[in-house]
């Protein structure tokens, strides 16, 4: 029997891909749960969510009117 | 996630929605209650913060001698009107209104020969204040000079609230205002000396103005306790206030010494008016004699200062009554129309829109998807700005079913859940169990303690909090020790 402190993230399948295209450049993820839970480093929480969000950022375009 | 768990927290509190004070008040002794139920002025103020079913029950008990059998009354109500009955039942409990009993119902003594009183009058026990003879020197404070001075302590503090995270400089409200404020959370200052806007605070904002006002109160009476002051002076003394007739003016003399020193507290929030602060008579605002009445607490709400007009048209209402007298036009293309010249109203609005154009009396803006992730990142909920936008529509806007449009009420809710498409929790992975029956003991024993957050009997493990991790390892440590 293990245990392993990490933190559960729970999400869509799409930022689960994401996450995991992310996973390869810089690993983080401890355990791949299932397709909505991956448990990741404690400590890279804050970089992960920082970085996906530049990732959907880079997604999404205003219309800046006038 | 504040943002999730205030969806509860909605800016329009629906008629039924018992009263922010009701919990406060059925927190405190039965000493306590029965000691304020002396007062006739306190019981009539409690009456009308009840919702219609105990305010019904209470007239039926109200001139009965004898008590009446529980039977009776049940008698009266219908089968679906059961849950409703039994609710109020509780309330009225709660409250020492009336004794928890379930063969007879009756009156607490105290509160049925004080609120007889205060509805037929009689005895001079002063508990609606005193009112002064008219000072022939002087005149009194006219209704207009009041609502004035009300208004214009009462934007001071929500102008001081909103437009501290903006580096501008606005008047500051007493030291007394802003402890108040620090206190109840809606400011702090971690990032060093200047005091900013919590989320909470943000969210104040978004409510109506009798709502923040009991909300201050509320905070105002738990500092009261803090401070050794007697709670039935102090709650006696609001309703007292609440009572009142707004143009009046009312001795000092009969208060007691903390009533006497709530007066400078209630004075900074612009609760009540005083020529001087030795003047030995005090004239409550409607801000008090609106306090348990369902009448909008400020007159209007224009530029600082109050030059209203005549006939109401140009009146902005931040109060609740703000229904018919909306300022706001949202089209489908997410431009905003705000017909207002009120800074504090604009700065509102500044929270959750874009501006674009500023004229004298109108201001327009358009939600963006930026102006509203910073909402949001504040802690603004989307159902909140979308209740914000629907109290003050303007009126040409009511014509329109559903009053904003759909689009961009459902754009507001898609950005925030775009916001939350990640959820993390902090805990232990569970994994390499070495039986079946070795994962599911353990399991069973998280699951108890309700620390599992995630589970997969096919790959043997599970994801625990971290609060449990602590029992969960007593318990293998334990178990693995025994055998």
């Amino acid at each position: 029997m293990r245990a392993i402190k990490g933190v559960l993230l729970t999400c869509d399948s799409a930022v689960k891909q994401i996450l995991l295209t992310m996973n390869e450049k810089d690993p983080f993820v401890i355990e791949d749960l299932d397709d909505y839970h991956l448990v990741i480093k404690a400590d890279e929480e804050y970089r992960v969510r920082r970085e996906l969000e530049a990732e959907l950022e880079k997604n999404t375009y205003s219309l800046e009117t006038n | 996630m504040p943002v999730q768990s205030l969806q509860n927290t909605d800016v329009i509190v629906p008629q039924h929605a018992p009263h922010p004070l009701l919990p406060f008040l059925q927190s405190q002794s039965q000493t306590t209650l029965t000691r304020l139920y002396q007062r006739p002025s306190s019981c009539l103020s409690i009456f009308r913060l009840l919702g219609p079913i105990e305010r019904q029950l209470i007239m039926n008990l109200l001139w009965l001698e004898s008590a009446l059998s529980v039977a009776t009354m049940s008698a009266w109500v219908l089968p679906e009107g059961k849950n409703a009955y039994d609710s109020a039942l509780t309330v009225m409990t709660g409250l020492h209104i009336a004794p928890n009993s379930t063969v007879k119902l009756a009156l607490n003594p105290t509160f049925k020969s004080s609120l007889r009183q205060a509805i037929t009058g009689g005895g001079n026990t002063g508990s609606f204040g005193v009112p002064t003879d008219k000072d022939g020197k002087r005149q009194s404070a006219n209704i207009e000079n009041l609502d004035a001075y009300a208004l214009e302590r009462w934007e001071t503090i929500l102008h001081y609230m909103v437009s501290s995270g903006q580096g501008q400089n606005p008047t500051k409200p007493s030291q007394g205002v802003l402890y108040l404020l620090q206190r109840s959370g809606l400011m702090n200052n971690a990032h060093g000396a200047a005091l900013q806007i919590t989320s909470s605070g943000f969210q104040f904002l978004l409510h109506s103005p009798h709502d923040q006002l009991w909300n201050l109160l509320l905070q105002y009476l738990h500092m009261a306790e803090e401070r050794q002051m007697d709670l039935v002076e102090v709650l006696s003394f609001l309703f007292m206030l609440s009572t009142m007739d707004l143009g009046r003016e009312y001795s000092t003399e009969p208060l007691s010494e903390t009533q006497k020193a709530m007066l400078e507290d209630l004075r900074d929030y612009g609760l009540v008016w005083q020529r001087k602060t030795s003047s030995k008579r005090f004239s409550p605002t409607r801000l008090a004699t609106t306090l348990t009445s369902s009448s909008p607490p400020l007159p209007s709400s224009h530029s600082t200062g109050g030059s209203r007009t005549a006939d109401g048209t140009g009146a902005v209402a931040l109060s609740s009554g703000a229904a018919q007298q909306g300022f706001i036009v949202l089209e489908t293309n997410y431009r905003i129309y705000a017909y207002t010249d009120n800074p504090l109203q604009t700065a509102v609005l500044n929270l959750f829109i874009t501006m674009k154009y500023r004229f004298p009396n109108l201001v327009v803006g358009m939600l963006t998807r930026e102006s509203v992730r910073k909402a949001l990142g504040n802690g603004i909920s989307a159902d909140q700005i979308i209740s914000y936008l629907t109290t003050h529509a303007h009126p040409q806007m009511r014509k329109n079913n559903p009053l904003l449009p759909v689009t961009v009420q459902d754009q507001i809710r898609l950005w925030e859940l775009e916001r939350n498409r990640l959820k993390s929790a902090e805990g232990y992975l569970y994994k390499d169990f070495a039986s079946q029956a070795d994962y599911e003991y353990v399991l069973a024993y998280a699951k108890q303690l309700d620390v599992v957050l995630w589970e997969n009997a096919a790959k043997r493990c599970f994801f625990g909090t971290l609060e449990g991790h602590a029992n969960v390892r007593g318990f293998i440590e334990r178990r693995t020790g025994s055998v």
